[in-house]
This record gives structure tokens, C-alpha cells and sequence, in this order.
């Protein structure tokens, strides 16, 4: 019975151990940081030796809007990414169940944009945003609508693909047989095939939230204000202004924190990614 | 295909009118501020993207675009966009130095050069206009010499004085009201900025200028003469020249202006790339070492992935939540900091790695150990994503296909290769090819961790683990100033390598695509 | 033009693409129409902005109108640059001297005639610092240059040569007292401004001047002889592992805070951590090599700047000229970020209450002025890759001439 339990469970406990402490080395490390008291990173080793305090982390707060900045990131990350999937998804559904001339090229020129070294992309989202702020100021520079907008033009992306990997796999036969009952197109994509792709859906949202969490060059040049900044600008405001050094302790526990909304959304999303619909309602 | 005109519900129709009616009440708010300004490029095209909304959603056909219009809007606006503009870029000189176009170069220039007169008096500014209560009259200066009490007001003509007995002076003996003028508020002084800012008084040596809220006397030393469309020196007789095709002014003796513009140069940047030999010597081995790291990149984290989806594949793992969540959280830290923190452990005196192991090795400091060290790294950054999408598409096995392997004897293994690795494959070539070509350029992790290290030789430009993007924007920023031209030229030029690579390699999912058909 | 007829399509596109898919565009959290009682904007480095945005109130309600001052975390000089350009960038920029020289070829900085009486309120060098070209380009606040801070505990005597440092330095070392000789920030790219005095007292120079007071870009210090002595010292001090690629940013201080290290190579940058560690210190000037140059470090400003595209110029220059320069005002600058005053009375009241300004002064006295020149950007990274080169034991006169090629290079095109 042992050797079966190993080929079964067993080798799948040893993979996870060892990819778990792959993950945790460095992680470890930052929390070893944000929790030392002194706060530099030359008195910090991987498991704490000068003690427990929470004093970087008051200071996060006291000495920064690290606050404001959390409730921005939520805001503008939560409604981009869901935006952004939705988007992503309808597309994936066209590219997955129409024919049309056009169709491959236009999946290719999808990954091939992304693959475009952006470095100018701050120069054309100034002289972009500049216009548009002087028509209409509800979008322009220093507004949640315009940054949130500028990340939903990555809306047609790699998640584009991924669902429309995902869609392939839903027979067709399910379509056919609704068009039979009187669906329509629109009553297809929304009452059969998004239901069984909630999986992917989440995976999606997921990795697009945390892009959005992560992404701070255009933030920087687009929210100002200093409460009006996410959290990846503010952290990198620290690496900028050679403070990282003398806050380091300041620095790990605003990185620590930033990927705690992740993990958040992360369980949220789990039951949906792990009890996935489609095996039950394939077979149906 | 269907016909949604016929068969769509009620409830359906409506959602169609209302969002209908909201693109239309959001154009007509777009399109206000447009007709005010009277830009009717830009309400043309308003027009044309709302009557496009319309013919779509309205249209019993059109499927695919009723589904892809949205997304594609916004590409084209955010994403195309930039791109399109970065490559026009690449045919000018556009760059520090050579960044607004002519006019504005001149007149920074004259601004530049205004110098004011030595021992000249100073006045206390207040701007008018003429007229009483008027606000559109001609604009004049006036002004208060505090030491000797004396009041002007100067226009385009030249200065006169004033009647103390007509004027308001305030403690400092700045005039607050003239009789036949109006004089301006600092809120209204500061909004006619621009006019006031560009206003000289002229006077026998120069003008009298405005400097906040108070004047000078200064002296333009360099004027632009549009005839010989060149500039002159009044102080030293230099006569700098415009350098149309180079975009900026130049003097005999070779010296040149430092406000220039920004002037089509045609192919000089592509030229550039292919015969500078910096770029050229090293490129080889540069790209050779970039393959490998995308390559390795991409396997590494796709093994790693994978092999931990497949490990939490099964119903029965306790602790599966947990396991999970510890696995993306290296994903889920902001990259940027992290790597950092990777640079710091990897440091040889002082970094955490050489301590918990023991040794001294100078991780960037040898060629393996760098390349090894920022392969590391990045299989960490990169895996959790890997293993998302892994268990995203593991869901969308067949489970029939593999239940029936598993009936027909197939061990876990030879399942796992003959059928589950190539349907996976299928879903997620694409994925892995876009991964490749994100790691093609992935500046970060290699700009904030290695930098670049070792340099083979002293000051070498290039490094055993720069990529052929970290390399080429150092040449690109290393002069007086950035030169967006040329990195522009050079990114073109990477990334027609990667499209090849990748346009080829997907080439070839054409057949795998159709395998669900 | 042809850029502004796109913007507006984008705008438009998107305004409609958004409707689309039902989005919602979320509260705007600003609108910030700029009229004449609009808002005067400051942009710094997040560093700076909290200390600034104190000071300057008494400005706004002086000329009853709002002052907004925003740190910005990413590449400012870029930022302010490229939002210059197309009139989205603020009215003031406050930040080192040592950019003047691409804000002004980039047009994006107005000189500020200063009156003689405010010109000769400030420190001289100060004002060397922000002319160009002949012009004044801002209004300097603050002085920063490097000093040789040590810890009295451990190093009671104030050394009078390098050679005596590194000695004091190994001693302690040997004796366990101390993890390294000296703590300066190397890292693995080499640090130039750091180096900087030392190759200056090993006898080279960075640029030559010409007539006017002006960096000549074309007198390259290491095209000469001496560069090579001088980054032979540099090579020394490697050996001597006085100077190290492995110290950064990350260890230089707060080794030095922490009492692992007995000599530390910073400016006021610094004060805060040592303060904040509570250990006995000494502010001295840097020494020289015995029968060395002097160990001139550079001299830098931190300096308020008038954008030439900003919406509200009367403002921002009154402010830059008139404001900015009073004594007052630079006492209080000086209380809310202390670094040493660039104004001569608000310096002298500083150093009566704290003498570490007087300190860093004196250790700058007779410094090098960081030069403006655009060309300047071409040096730090051949420079800091030769001085890293030489201290890890590379051959001397092979990373010199190096270095020297890849300045000229990038300078001549």
C-alpha cells in the first residue's frame, strides 16, 4: 500500500515541498525584514535575529499614504482586470467559434504586439492623454478612468489566447444543439460558455489583476498626486529616491502587503479555478 | 451562421437599445467640447467610430465584429498607437536635444539669451490694460523704480513717465490703480502669462521684461533672422546657421547651439545599427546568449509549472489550498522589488546566498554563475504563471480521453506523454511562444539583477548576460542625452527578429488547432 | 500636428470603446482646469515632497492660490521632460544642478535673472552651479558634498592622510572591532561620484574649463597621463579592500550605522540614519593621499527651477525669485530637510545650532562643481565600469584608456 500511496499522493507532497521552499527562500527574507526592527538590510538574515517588531510597518503608515495607495491599487486593478477578462472574453468566443477572413492574422498580430519593446509607449500615452485632457478632464492625467483605460488596451492579449484555448475545448456540438433549441448567438456565450469557463475566467482575472497590481511605469507618469499613487509606484518611489537602503525594513513590509490583495483575490478565485464546471457539464 | 435578429429575447433587445443609447448619449458628450473648440478632425472622428458602433450592433451580421469591436477599440487606442508612434520615431533624431520642432527651438534660443543690463534699474511690475475698467485694451507695463519714487508706464512704443497724483500705490509703492488703465489682479496677471512673459518695453539697450512680478531691463545677445535662417551673437559675432537636415544651429568653427529640433533623418538610424561596430562585433554572441535565456526561461518555468499543477491535479491533497497559495506568491510580490531583493541575496560579501551555502563565489562576476544566477531568478519570478495557466488548461482536458487511457492500461507516465502533454501542448503553445518573446526583452530581470555583469574587458560595453535589448538601449543612452531615434530603430530591429521567430513557430499550431474539430 | 489629430482619434475611440463593454469609468480623483486661481504645481523627488509642501504654504496664502507639490517616484528628469513637452508638466521643478544642462537643450528651464542683491545672498559656488551658459538657471537652496564621517569610539583621531584611514581602518578590522575598512558605495557598476575625490587627489580631472568659467567637454581628464596615476590609487585602495564592487547602497551606511564600519564617505544625505543610530561621530573633509592632490569631492545644489512651458509663469518665477531667495525661507527649508543652506546668512544661523553643517561645508570648500554639461551623462558609466574594473585588480592602463575611447565615442557621436 505504501509504494501505491507514494505513486499517488506521496510524489505529489514531495514536488509541492520543494517547489514551496523554492518560493519561500526570498520571501522568507522579505518578511525576516519587514519584521526587524533595526530595518537594514545589512542586519537582516533569513530567519529573524534581532527580535519582532511592527515598526516598519506602522511606519509604512505613518510616514507614507501607503493607505491611499492600497485603495487606489484595489479600485483601479478590481475594475480594470474584470473589465479587461470580459473584454478578452468576448473576443476569445469570436476567435474560437466564428470563421471569418482575417482571423489568423489577426491572432497573430495579437502576440506580436506584445511583443513590441514599448519603452516610448510614456511618450505617445503623454501626447495621447494631453488631448484627451483637454476635452475631456473626467479622463485625463491624475484621473482613475484614464489609467484604468490604458491598461484595458492590453485587453486583447495573451488572455485573449488563453481563452481561446480554452473555448476549442467545449465541443461544438453543445452550440449546435442550443442553436437547435432556439439560442441565440449572444444567449450561447452568456448562458452556456461562460459558465463552463469560469476556470479560465478566474485564471485570467487573476493574472491580470496582478499585472495590474505590479505595473507602475505608466502609474508614475499618470497619477501625481502623492495620495493618489498605487502601490507598485510608491514602492518604486522608495527604490527611486535612494531611500530603499535606509528603509529597508519600510520597503519589505510595503512589498509584503502589496501581495496580500493577490493572495485575497487569489483564494477567492480558487474554488472557482479548482472546481472548474466543465468536466460535469461536458458530460451532461 | 445565426441570425440574432430574429431570435434574440426580449430581454435581449432591450440591453441592445440600452447600451446603444448610452454610446449614443456618450458621443454627443464626447463630440460637445469638439464642436466648441471647433476641431473637426476630431468630431469626424467621433462620428465615424459611433456610426461604426451602430452598423455593427444593428447589422444581423457582422458576428465576429460584435465581439471583437470593444477590445479592438481599445487596442488601436492604447496599444497600436504607441507602437505606431514608436516606429515613426525611428526615422527622426528625436531625442534629448531634439525633441519639439523648430519654432519652438528658436524661440527657446531667444529666450535663452536674454541677459539683463548691468547696474540697470529694477521696477516693482504691475500689467494693465488701457482703458478704464477694460480688460481687452493694449497691454502695457506699469512700473514703480522704489528708490526714487518714480512711475512709468511702457507699451510696444517705449516708456513715459507717470503722475504720481493719477496714481494707487501700495506700501512697497507698487501702483494698484491708474487713472486710464486697468490694472490687473495677480490671478489675472499670472493668466496672461504667456502675453506678459513675451511683452518688452523697449527702452535705449534692450527691453524692459517681466520677471514674476516685478521688471528688468535685459538684452536679447542672440536674434533669429529668418532670411539668412540663421542666428546671431551679438556678444561674441558668432553666426550659428540652421543645419536643416541635422536639426540644429551651427557656426563656423563648428560649434553649435544646444536647443535643436526634430528632423526626419530618414533610414540613418537603421544604418546605424547594422554598421556600428559596437553593435555589430558583439552581436552574435549577444543574441546567442538572448535565445538562450528566453529559451531557458520559458522551459524552466513551463517544466517547473507544470509539474506542480500536475502535482495538485488530484482530489485528495491535503493542504492543496495552501500549497497553492504559497506557490503563486512569488508571482504575486511586485517583480521589481524582488529581483532587487534577488540582487541583494546574491551579493558576494554580504548576500544572504553565499552565507546559507558557505561560499564566496562572485555570482555576476563569472560568466556561468551569472547566467545560471539570473536563470534562477527568473524560473522563480515566472513559474507561478506557469503554473496558473497549467492548471487552467489541465481543467480543460477531456476527462473521457484520459479516463479511457486509463481503462486501456497506460501507466500515470505514458499517459501523461502520449496524451496529456500534447493536448496541453495545444492549448498552450501560443502562451509559451508569447512567453519566449516576453523574455526576449525582459530588461527588468536582467538590468536590475546582473546589469549586465561581467564585462570581459575593462570598460566593455557589453556584458555576458545583456540581452540584445539592455545592450543596445545602453548605446542608445550613453551620449549627451538620450537618443530616442536610434533606440527606436534598434527596438524595430529586435523585434523583427522575434515576430520572425515567433510568427514561424506559430506557423505551425495551425494543425494542432484544429484537433478539437 | 500629425500626433494631435491622432491623440484626439485615440480619445475618442476610447470614450466610445468603453461604452462598449459597459465599463465604468470611476471617480475621478482630480480636475485640475489650471485657470489664474488654479493650482501652481511643484514637482520633486518623493523624497523631498513632504518637507517642500510644508514650506511653501505661507506662498500660497500669500498670493491666496492653492500649491500642490508632487513627488514623482519614476525617472523625474524624464517625466518633467517629456510632460514639458506637451504642457502637461508643472510650473516649478525643484532638483540637483546637474541637470541644467539637458533641461536647457531640451528647452524646458527659463533662466532667472536674480538681482545682484539676491545673488550675492547665496554661496558662491552655489551660484556657479546653476549658471550656464552664462545664465542663471534657478535659485539654489541647498548644498551637498561628500565628507569623511567617522566613528569617535572607534576611530578617536581624525586621519591625515588616506594611507592613515585604510591603516586605522585594518587595524580595527583585525582586531574584530569593525567588518570592513571604510564603508563607501561602490556596487558592482562602480560609483564615480564617490570616487570622485579620490581620483581627484590621485591627481585627475574630469573636465577642463574654458575662458568663461564653462566645462570644456573636448578636455577630457582621462585622455591624460595622470588619470592613469589616479585610477592606480583607485587600484590601491581595491587592494587594500578599502573599496569594494560587493559595498552598495545597501551596506555603505548602514554598516556604518550600525558601528561596523569606522569611517563612512557621504554627505548629509546620510545624517539621518547615523542620527537616528545615536553613535558618536565626526564630520572632517576628505584627506588626501599622502603627497596628494587635495580630495576635492564634488559640489552639487539642490536647486528650484521656473518651467518654461509651465501654465502659471508669473507665479512660478515670482516664487523662484522673490520667495525662494529670502533668508527666512531658507532657514526654514533648512529646518524641514536639513542640508547644508546655499544661502550664506541662513548657512551661518544653521551652523550656530547644528556645527555638522559648517562641517560639510568646509569638507566642500574649494570642491568641483558636478558639471551640467549634457556631456557629463557620458561619463558616469565608462568611469564607475573603469573604477570597478581596477579596484577588482584589472589592468590600470588598459581600463583608463577604455573608458576614455567610450566617453569620446558617445561625446563626439
Amino acid at each position: 500500500m505504501k509504494g501505491n500511496w507514494w505513486t499517488t499522493v506521496g510524489w505529489r507532497h514531495l514536488v509541492a515541498v520543494v517547489a514551496v521552499v523554492f518560493s519561500l527562500v526570498p520571501i522568507v527574507f522579505v518578511i525576516s525584514s519587514a519584521f526587524n526592527p533595526l530595518g537594514t538590510l545589512s542586519s537582516t538574515s533569513l530567519l529573524p535575529s534581532h527580535g519582532f517588531s511592527l515598526s516598519n510597518l506602522v511606519n509604512l503608515f505613518e510616514q507614507t499614504n501607503f493607505g491611499r495607495w492600497y485603495l487606489n491599487t484595489l479600485v483601479i486593478a478590481t475594475v480594470a482586470a474584470t473589465v479587461s477578462i470580459f473584454i478578452s472574453a468576448l473576443a476569445a468566443y469570436a476567435f474560437s467559434r466564428f470563421r471569418f477572413a482575417g482571423r489568423r492574422i489577426s491572432l497573430l498580430s495579437l502576440l506580436l504586439i506584445q511583443m513590441f519593446p514599448q519603452f516610448l509607449a510614456i511618450v505617445a500615452i503623454f501626447l495621447i492623454f494631453t488631448q484627451v485632457g483637454e476635452y475631456w478632464p473626467q479622463l485625463g492625467f491624475n484621473t482613475w478612468s484614464g489609467l484604468i483605460l490604458v491598461y484595458l488596451g492590453g485587453a486583447l492579449g495573451v488572455s485573449t489566447w488563453l481563452m481561446k484555448g480554452f473555448f476549442d475545448t467545449i465541443p461544438r456540438e453543445l452550440d449546435e444543439s442550443a442553436t437547435m433549441d432556439g439560442a441565440s448567438h449572444n444567449q450561447i456565450f452568456f448562458r452556456i460558455i461562460l459558465p463552463l469557463v469560469t476556470p479560465i475566467l478566474a485564471i485570467c482575472g487573476l493574472l491580470a489583476f496582478i499585472g495590474m497590481v505590479n505595473e507602475y511605469i505608466i502609474a508614475s507618469v499618470f497619477l501625481t498626486g502623492s495620495s493618489d499613487k498605487t502601490l507598485a509606484v510608491g514602492l518604486a518611489g522608495m527604490v527611486a529616491a535612494n531611500t530603499r537602503e535606509a528603509q529597508f525594513g519600510m520597503f519589505c513590509a510595503g512589498t509584503l502587503l502589496t501581495a496580500v490583495p493577490t493572495v485575497g483575490v487569489f483564494m477567492f478565485l480558487q474554488r472557482y479555478i479548482v472546481h472548474g464546471l466543465v468536466g460535469g457539464a461536458v458530460k451532461g | 451562421m445565426t441570425d440574432s435578429g430574429t431570435r434574440t429575447g426580449i430581454s435581449g433587445q432591450l440591453v441592445k437599445i440600452l447600451v446603444l443609447g448610452v454610446v449614443a448619449a456618450l458621443a454627443i458628450w464626447a463630440a460637445t467640447p469638439l464642436v466648441g473648440a471647433e476641431n473637426w478632425v476630431g468630431l469626424g472622428v467621433v462620428v465615424v467610430v459611433t456610426a461604426l458602433i451602430f452598423y455593427v450592433y444593428l447589422s444581423p451580421r457582422r458576428l465576429p465584429a460584435k465581439y471583437l469591436l470593444p477590445g479592438t477599440l481599445l487596442l488601436i487606442a492604447f496599444q497600436l498607437i504607441p507602437v505606431f508612434y514608436t516606429a515613426s520615431t525611428s526615422i527622426t533624431n528625436y531625442g534629448d536635444g531634439h525633441r519639439g520642432d523648430k519654432d519652438d527651438a528658436i524661440a527657446m534660443i531667444q529666450a535663452a539669451a536674454v541677459k539683463e543690463v548691468p547696474g540697470a534699474d529694477r521696477y516693482l511690475l504691475s500689467a494693465a490694460w488701457e482703458g478704464e475698467n477694460s480688460d481687452d485694451g493694449r497691454l502695457v507695463f506699469l512700473l514703480t523704480q522704489p528708490q526714487d519714487e518714480a512711475y512709468y508706464v511702457g507699451d510696444e512704443e517705449g516708456l513715459a513717465t507717470l503722475d504720481p497724483s493719477t496714481l494707487t500705490v501700495d506700501a512697497d509703492g507698487r501702483i494698484v490703480a491708474a487713472e486710464g488703465y486697468t490694472v490687473m489682479s495677480r490671478g489675472e496677471f499670472n493668466a496672461n502669462s504667456d502675453a506678459i512673459t513675451a511683452f518688452a518695453v523697449p527702452v535705449d539697450d534692450g527691453g524692459i521684461r517681466s520677471i514674476g512680478f516685478d521688471a528688468y531691463q535685459g538684452i536679447s545677445t542672440r536674434t533669429y533672422d529668418g532670411s539668412c535662417d540663421c542666428i546671431t551673437d551679438t556678444e561674441t559675432g558668432d553666426v550659428f546657421v540652421a543645419d536643416n537636415d541635422n536639426g540644429y544651429f551651427i557656426a563656423d568653427n563648428g560649434s553649435r547651439l544646444r536647443q535643436g529640433w526634430q528632423v526626419n533623418v530618414g533610414f540613418d538610424n537603421f544604418t546605424r545599427v547594422f554598421t556600428d561596430p559596437d553593435v555589430r562585433g558583439p552581436f552574435i554572441s549577444v543574441f546567442v546568449w538572448n535565445m538562450m535565456f528566453a529559451l531557458g526561461s520559458v522551459l524552466f518555468t513551463f517544466a517547473l509549472g507544470l509539474t506542480c499543477a500536475m502535482a495538485m491535479n488530484h482530489d485528495r491533497i491535503r493542504g492543496k489550498t495552501l500549497y497553492r497559495i504559497l506557490m503563486v506568491l512569488p508571482y504575486a510580490m511586485p517583480s521589481f522589488a524582488m529581483l532587487l531583493v534577488w540582487r541583494d541575496m546574491f551579493n558576494p560579501d554580504y548576500g544572504l546566498l553565499n552565507q546559507l551555502l558557505g561560499m564566496e563565489l562572485n555570482w555576476f562576476g563569472e560568466t556561468w554563475s551569472s547566467r545560471a544566477a539570473v536563470l534562477l531568478v527568473n524560473t522563480w519570478l515566472g513559474y507561478p504563471y506557469m503554473f496558473l495557466i497549467c492548471t487552467g488548461a489541465l481543467q480543460a482536458l477531456p476527462k473521457d480521453t484520459l479516463e479511457a487511457a486509463r481503462l486501456d492500461g497506460a501507466s500515470p507516465l505514458q499517459s501523461f506523454r502520449s496524451i496529456t502533454l500534447p493536448l496541453l501542448l495545444v492549448a498552450l503553445t501560443p502562451l509559451l511562444i508569447s512567453s519566449f518573446a516576453f523574455n526576449f526583452n525582459n530588461f527588468n530581470a536582467i538590468q536590475l539583477t546582473s546589469a549586465g555583469h561581467p564585462f570581459s574587458d575593462a570598460a566593455g560595453q557589453v556584458g555576458d548576460t545583456d540581452l540584445l535589448i539592455t545592450y543596445t538601449f545602453r548605446l542608445a543612452f550613453a551620449g549627451s542625452g538620450v537618443d530616442y531615434g536610434y533606440a527606436a530603430a534598434v527596438s524595430m530591429f529586435i523585434f523583427t527578429i522575434v515576430a520572425v521567430i515567433s510568427g514561424i513557430s506559430f506557423a505551425r499550431t495551425r494543425k494542432q488547432e484544429e484537433i478539437y474539430r | 500636428m500629425r500626433m494631435r489629430s491622432a491623440g484626439i482619434a485615440v480619445g475618442t475611440a476610447l470614450a466610445l470603446g468603453l461604452t462598449a463593454c459597459g465599463g465604468d469609468t470611476g471617480p475621478a480623483t482630480t480636475d485640475e482646469s489650471i485657470d489664474f486661481d488654479g493650482t501652481l504645481v511643484i514637482w520633486t523627488d518623493e523624497e523631498r515632497a513632504d518637507s517642500l509642501q510644508a514650506v511653501v504654504e505661507e506662498f500660497a496664502t500669500a498670493n491666496n492660490i492653492e500649491i500642490e507639490v508632487n513627488g514623482i517616484a519614476q525617472d523625474l528628469q524624464d517625466a518633467f521632460v517629456t510632460a514639458s513637452e506637451q504642457g502637461e508638466g508643472p510650473d516649478i521643478l525643484v532638483q540637483a544642478h546637474d541637470w541644467i544642462g539637458n533641461l536647457v537643450q531640451n528647452g524646458t528651464i527659463d533662466p532667472v535673472p536674480l538681482t545682484e542683491e539676491q545673488q550675492s545672498a547665496i554661496n558662491s559656488d552655489a551660484l556657479r552651479a546653476v549658471t550656464y551658459d552664462g545664465q542663471i538657471y534657478g535659485t539654489p537652496y541647498a548644498m551637498e558634498n561628500l565628507a569623511l564621517i567617522r566613528n569617535t569610539e572607534l576611530a578617536p583621531d581624525e586621519p591625515a592622510t588616506i594611507e592613515d584611514m585604510v591603516a586605522t581602518g585594518q587595524d580595527l578590522k583585525a582586531a574584530g572591532d569593525v567588518e570592513d575598512v571604510l564603508s563607501i558605495e561602490v556596487s558592482a557598476d562602480g560609483n564615480p561620484y564617490n570616487a570622485y575625490p579620490f581620483y581627484a587627489s590621485g591627481g585627475g580631472y574630469l573636465f577642463g574649463m574654458d575662458e568663461s568659467g564653462t566645462y570644456d567637454p573636448s578636455d577630457l581628464g582621462l585622455d591624460q597621463p595622470e588619470a592613469v596615476e589616479a585610477f592606480e590609487k583607485l587600484a590601491w585602495l581595491g587592494e587594500e579592500e578599502a573599496m569594494k564592487t560587493s559595498m552598495g547602497a545597501e551596506q555603505a551606511i548602514p554598516m556604518f550605522a550600525e558601528g561596523k564600519t569606522a569611517f563612512l564617505v557621504a554627505g548629509p544625505w546620510a545624517m539621518n540614519q547615523i542620527n537616528t543610530a545615536g553613535i558618536d561621530y565626526e564630520i572632517s573633509p576628505i584627506p588626501a593621499f599622502d603627497g596628494g592632490e587635495k580630495a576635492t569631492p564634488f559640489v552639487g545644489t539642490q536647486t528650484f527651477f521656473v518651467a518654461s512651458k509651465g501654465k502659471n509663469k508669473a507665479f512660478a518665477q515670482e516664487f523662484v525669485t522673490d520667495f525662494i531667495t529670502g533668508t527666512d525661507l531658507a532657514t526654514k527649508l533648512y529646518e524641514s530637510d536639513p542640508r547644508p543652506p546655499a544661502n550664506i546668512e541662513a548657512a551661518a544661523a544653521a551652523g550656530a545650532s547644528d556645527p555638522n553643517m559648517e562641517k560639510f561645508l568646509a569638507a566642500g570648500e574649494g570642491g568641483y562643481i558636478l558639471p551640467a554639461i549634457p556631456e557629463m551623462q557620458a561619463v558616469w558609466e565608462p568611469f564607475g565600469r573603469a573604477q570597478a574594473a581596477v579596484i577588482s585588480g584589472d589592468d590600470v592602463e588598459t581600463a583608463v584608456e577604455a573608458a576614455a575611447k567610450a566617453i569620446n565615442d558617445a561625446i563626439n557621436g
